[in-house]
């Protein structure tokens, strides 16, 4: 990791008897797209207005650049946050909102000016400047309020689910724009989220969240296809969970066992003290995701390992991709199939063969 | 009644009657009155107003108390109301309850226990300091309306504070604003509409009040005192119809502006997420200089309760400090009069309540000709000083056709219809919460449009009616200025008697009968919130 700009150690923090957040700790680089993503009540919230300085936390310590900000004014911290509800004052135009900060720290107006025309460029929000936050819509509320937080030059931007107000497609269309400024900007972001596809798409890093406790932290592609538990695997994406017990190994793979079928692993993605813990656990999990197995010609022969039977139980038909519901395994199992077709398979019996080297363990 | 529910018979016509008893008492006893008012003095009457030098100072006199009174009430209740909800002064707790008790208490008690405490023969002034006050004259009313007044301010405000998203003032600090900058630049500013909102409302009540003038204002008139003394000394009641229009004309107006003025303005924001929020600590000088405040305020308040308890124990107040229950004892020679104020009074209370919630219900749930006019003259009397009312009923229904002179039935409409505008806003605000999808539900399930208002609309609506209903009878029991023009020795309640006993100097026994006054309104309150908890909102301004 790059050198990390803002450090949270072992950070605890409650609200009466209600353990919001639980000796937590994790580091962000300079730079980062970090996000918080968990279920609601998991203690993101919680993290990010810690980090703002809106809560005074009970336990740990929390740097930015080294410096332990625990007791420094929220203001102080120069790290601005960008409210879910965007918080804008009503009783102000837009470019007294935008301004407010820098009017608050007696900067020359010239020098507001300029750094004004600079911010409203890259936010596409020049003509709102003398309306008031009651008559822009609420794409536009969002531009003015993450203008408000970046004229400010933000050592750490925060941001607190900012698009959860929008509709869907405003929502898909800020959210490659908000990356791709982030990304111009290189201003170190932590965002935090319920929505995993938004955690998935933005993120460099995402700390994933539940019970005011840090689950796991990675890469986009690593919480999705590495989860560290049951949780973090049925919390970002869309999962199958086949219980059973590594009954062999060799170099190439692990051999599960489960209801009486035999699983391919791929072992050679696992480190040697990884491989040990699932060989001598007496259950381990198995984590498929639904893109990662393929439905096989059954008449066709071929590669036949890996390959299993099921009967279709239902369906849904997406376009791209049609969603199965299949008797197999001893359970239900949930099966993606791309560009189906119009006479593709709908129901009966159909093999489909998992992938080795896209499955996941778990030692339970 | 629309789309898709079932129509039954009995509900459409209950409804009918409903809607025409409701029209018709509110042109009877509302409308009615009001033009009959304005109809009593001949037009050279109108024409001699302005050259009347009494009543131009008296109105003038009216005015002035109206800005003194209303700025340090407004002044008073912000504070209360910021240290309340925005600060960690130590006491808050306790500020608040002491300054909520003005609310359930006659109007003319604060000028009456100061009168004890800080007049000529005052416990305080004369008693401790040794200093003869005359507190008599403006100084002293202005006193003690801000003691009486200030508590509705402190309401009204409170519920702006909470309701300003704690989110406005964390960006604020979040981007450098601190202590009084972000006063003056976030909290003020979003407070400002709800604080013109209190001023206007406390304004209309000092404009209308008559308690604190009659007692203590000494020789300093005003057109609500004024009005009475012209009934009570000449009979001139084309005089006292005038001033209660010079009275009505500028509460009207105020009414109109807070109404459908300052009510647009307003910035309160609702969010779907509600933030935990942490007070943020006050620097020691503002948490000092706030707690004084409210500490010395409070302090006061105490004191017009402490008088009155101490006034209804001694034999003479300023000269026989000796300890007497027999002020008690006398007070049984008036039964007649507490029996009349409870009964009138709870009946009062009851129907007030019941008119206001049926009038609310079909304002807001039906579309019938007059709607509008029913919803206007509802909130109306909010605007009407208890005085004006009083004269216009006195007027309209004290010769044929309708002569109730000295009866009961006089007192019990006025309290009934001067109290309703409370009710009825309650009832508004209730049923607006009450999303029409229940009844879009109800009537999809397939239930009809009484067993919808049977099972599901009444049942919500409990609450509020309770509310009001404790609300009216409180503020029927202490009111002095609606019932003066109609009190005779036949139909006097209670609060009148203490008006004379104590214009009389008979103090002890005045403050002995205003003890059990407050004892009835308190247990009312008592009762209220023990029987429905925190579903009983009193007073919600």
């Amino acid at each position: 990791m790059e050198h990390a700009h803002v450090a949270i150690r072992n950070v605890s923090k409650k609200f009466g008897s209600f353990k919001a957040l639980d000796s937590v700790s994790l580091e962000i680089a300079q730079g980062s797209f970090t996000t918080l993503l968990g279920p609601s009540g998991c203690g993101k919230t919680t993290l990010l207005r810690s980090i703002a300085g809106f809560y005074q936390i009970d336990d740990g310590e929390i740097r930015i650049d080294d410096r332990v900000i625990n007791n420094v004014p929220s203001h102080l911290r120069n790290a601005i946050m960008v409210f879910q509800d965007y918080a804008l004052f009503p009783h102000m135009t837009i470019k007294e909102n935008i301004t407010y900060g820098l009017r608050i720290r007696k900067m020359p107006l010239d020098e507001i000016e300029k750094r004004l025309t600079k911010t409203i460029q890259y936010l596409d929000i020049g003509m709102l400047l003398d309306r008031m936050p009651g008559q822009i819509s609420g794409g536009q509320q969002q531009r003015v309020a993450l203008a408000r937080a970046l004229i400010m030059e933000p050592e750490v931007l925060l941001l607190d689910e900012p698009l959860s107000n929008l509709d869907a497609n405003l929502r898909n269309s800020i959210r490659a724009e908000l990356r791709q400024l982030q990304q111009r900007l290189r201003i170190t972001t932590i965002y935090v989220t319920h929505d995993q596809s938004e955690a998935l798409a933005m993120s460099d890093s995402i700390a994933v969240l539940s019970a005011g406790k840090i689950m796991q932290v990675g890469s986009p592609a690593e919480i999705y296809y590495h989860p560290a538990n049951k949780f973090v695997a049925s919390f970002v994406g869309t999962v199958n969970f086949i219980e059973g017990a590594v009954v062999g190994a060799d170099d190439m793979y692990l051999r599960m066992e489960s209801k009486g079928a035999q699983i391919l692993v791929d072992a050679r993605k696992f480190d040697d003290a990884a491989r040990r813990t699932f060989e001598q656990s007496k259950k381990v999990l198995l984590v498929v995701r639904p893109e990662s197995m393929k439905i096989v010609d059954s008449s066709a022969s071929g590669d036949a390992s890996n390959v299993f039977e099921g009967e279709v139980d239902h369906f849904i038909f997406e376009g791209s991709a049609i969603r199965y519901w299949l008797r197999a395994l001893g359970s239900m199992i949930i099966l993606d199939a791309f560009d189906p077709g119009e006479t593709g398979i709908r129901s009966g019996a159909v093999k489909f063969r998992i992938d080795p080297s896209k499955v996941h363990l778990i030692a339970l | 009644m629309k789309r898709g529910s079932y129509r039954s018979k009995s509900y459409e016509t209950s409804l009918v009657v409903a809607i025409f008893v409701i029209v018709a008492s509110l042109l009877i006893f509302v409308m009615y009155p009001i033009v009959e008012v304005f109809l009593y003095p001949k037009a050279g009457d109108f024409l001699a107003i302005l050259k009347n030098a009494r009543y131009m100072k008296t109105l003038q006199n009216s005015l002035i108390m109206m800005l003194l009174s209303t700025s340090s009430s407004t002044f008073l209740g912000f504070i209360f109301a910021y240290t309340v909800t925005r600060t960690n002064v130590p006491g808050r707790k306790l500020f608040k309850l002491i300054s909520l008790l003005p609310l359930f208490s006659p109007p003319f008690m604060v000028a009456f226990s100061y009168i004890m405490m800080f007049g000529k023969n005052g416990l305080i002034t004369a008693g401790i300091f040794n200093a003869r006050v005359n507190i008599f004259g403006w100084q002293g009313l202005w006193l003690a309306q801000t003691i009486a007044f200030f508590p509705v301010a402190f309401l009204v405000m409170e519920g702006v504070l909470q309701s300003i998203s704690p989110g406005l003032e964390n960006a604020g600090r979040n981007l450098g604003a601190t202590g009084f900058t972000l006063f003056r630049t976030i909290t003020f500013p979003l407070a400002r509409p709800g604080v013109a909102g209190a001023a206007l409302l406390v304004a209309i009540q000092v404009l209308a009040d008559f308690g604190n003038p009659i007692i203590i204002s000494g020789s300093f008139p005003v057109l609500a005192t004024e009005a009475w003394m012209r009934i009570e000394g000449w009979a001139d009641i084309a005089g006292a119809a005038i001033l209660s229009i010079l009275l009505l004309l500028p509460s009207f107006g105020i009414f109109l502006l807070q109404r459908y003025w300052v009510g647009r303005r307003s910035y309160v924001t609702i969010t779907g997420k509600i933030a935990q929020v942490e007070i943020q600590k006050t620097s020691a000088p503002v948490k000092w200089t706030l707690f004084g405040i409210c500490a010395l305020i409070s302090l006061l308040v105490v004191l017009v309760y402490v008088g009155l308890i101490i006034g209804a124990f001694v034999n003479g107040w300023g000269y026989d400090w000796t300890l007497t229950l027999r002020y008690f004892q006398e007070i049984s020679s008036r039964s007649k009069e507490l029996i009349r104020s409870l009964t009138y009074s709870l009946i009062a209370g009851f129907s007030s309540a019941l008119f206001a919630m049926v009038a609310a219900y079909l304002v807001s749930r039906k579309r019938f000709f007059m709607r509008k006019f029913v919803d206007f003259t509802s909130i109306l009397p909010a605007a009407l000083p208890g005085i004006f009312l009083g004269i216009g009923y006195s007027i309209s229904f004290t010769r044929p056709p309708v002569d109730l002179y000295g009866s009961a039935a006089i007192i019990v409409l006025s309290m009934i219809f001067w109290n309703i505008s409370t009710g009825y806003q309650t009832g508004i605000g209730a049923l607006q919460q009450i999303s029409p999808s229940f009844n879009e539900a109800a009537s999809n399930l397939g239930a009809t449009s009484m067993r919808i208002f049977r099972e599901i609309e009444i049942p919500l609506i409990k609450a509020p009616f309770f509310s009001a209903f404790v609300v009216s009878f409180i503020r029927a029991i202490t009111t002095l200025s609606v019932i003066v023009f109609l009190s005779t020795s036949k139909n006097a309640v209670v609060t009148f008697s203490i008006m004379n006993m104590i214009s009389d100097g008979f103090y002890g026994k005045a403050a002995a009968l205003t003890c059990v006054l407050l004892i009835i309104s308190f247990s009312a309150l008592g009762l209220a919130k023990l029987f429905m908890g925190k579903q009983v909102q009193l007073f919600k301004v």
